[in-house]
């Protein structure tokens, strides 16, 4: 979910911009250094505020003056347990990716996919493999029409940064949310809209 | 190990209180002390406080298609799609309703994002709300869940 975090960090403003208003030029470098970034608290998505500005001092050999800023960002920080609505994004043999939009590396893998299930070369899409999940006589693809898909988190892992990688290698990701979409009201809601509540007789 | 026990609810280490120095923010965002208080953010108040940047983002960002606009505008997108409540005056009241009930931060937003409609599935999303020592009788849920559905009814 999407927490508020206040931090304090010493920001440079470039010459170019000191003829802007101060807020705004510290905002720029603000934003600039943090936005899509992802930090111990999470990934950051929008600047909330500044609380104080110090400084302004330059220093010698350079012509950006240095502040001292106190500041709130928004950041987007999944809980181990939380539930959290996405969407298809691709799958393959080993399992699926889903997508927020501004977070895109999100993995339920193949064991935490409800079973039965099968995977199968995608129909429509040469490349990819796709999900199917068998309940009873029914069976549920998982793919893009998929309009909204609930998983729960289970683990969140912030891989080191490679200090090689090869030329077409997966664009690397700082943080990798693992996700289930094996249990009650998760995966795709369209499984869980026309289920009808079960009375406890039935039990 | 049972679903309680893999639970773990972690709390960002980096608190932030007190009020004061953001009037402009506040009085523009017309959101309560309580907002500003808070760890944790629900969709939609997070759709309110980046709908007011996004104008200020504009006059900012020299290039609109960069990298740092983009991820506003997905994150724009995606909380809008997944909030429940759009007027400010409606989020208020979520927070004020859910903030009766000895929730945590977490709880709170989880509850507040999902909007599960009976106790079960209550439960179900927030197991800790079944965590021995608290006092969360299904009763209790179903009157808060009921408070949050009236909101919805007059947005």
């Amino acid at each position: 979910m999407f927490c508020l975090s206040e931090l304090e960090d010493t920001v440079r403003v470039p010459p170019s911009d000191l003829n802007l208003p101060l807020e705004v030029a510290i905002k720029k470098a603000l934003q600039k250094l943090f936005l899509d970034k992802v930090l111990s608290i999470g990934l950051c998505v929008a600047i909330y505020g500044i609380k104080s500005i110090e400084g302004g001092f330059v220093l010698p050999g350079d012509g950006a003056a240095t502040y001292k800023v106190v500041f709130r960002i928004v950041v987007f920080r999944p809980f181990v347990g939380e539930v959290i609505a996405a969407k298809f994004k691709e799958s393959d043999s080993n399992g699926l990716r889903l997508t927020l939009g501004f977070f895109e590396d999100v993995y339920v893998p193949a064991p935490l996919i409800p079973t039965p299930n099968r995977c199968e070369p995608d129909p429509y899409n040469r490349n990819q493999m796709r999900w199917v999940w068998k309940y009873g006589d029914d069976e549920f693809i998982i793919d893009d029409s998929c309009q909204q898909i609930k998983f729960r988190v289970e683990n969140i892992s912030y891989p080191p940064v490679p200090t090689e990688r090869a030329e077409d290698a997966k664009p690397f990701a700082p943080m990798v949310v693992t996700g289930t979409i094996d249990d009650d009201g998760l995966g795709p809601v369209s499984w869980w809209e026309a289920c009808a509540p079960i009375s406890d007789d039935e039990d | 190990r049972t679903r309680k026990e893999k639970l773990r609810v972690q709390y960002p280490s980096l608190a932030m209180s007190g009020v004061g120095e953001e009037e402009e923010n506040a009085a523009e965002l017309k959101i309560g002390d309580e907002f500003l208080k808070a760890k944790c953010l629900m969709n939609c108040e997070v759709s309110l406080i980046l709908e007011h940047k996004y104008e200020q983002l504009q006059l900012v960002s020299e290039d609109p298609m960069n990298q740092v606009s983009q991820v506003f505008e997905k994150s724009l997108q995606y909380v809008k799609r997944f909030s429940r409540y759009k007027n400010p005056d409606a989020v208020r009241q979520v927070r004020e309703i859910l903030s009766r009930h000895q929730l945590t931060e977490f709880e709170l937003c989880v509850l507040g994002n999902l909007c599960p409609e009976t106790a079960e599935e209550a439960v179900a999303m927030v197991p800790s709300l079944k965590t021995k020592g608290r006092a969360h009788s299904d009763e209790a849920i179903e009157k808060m869940l009921n408070d949050l559905s009236l909101v919805k009814r007059f947005e």
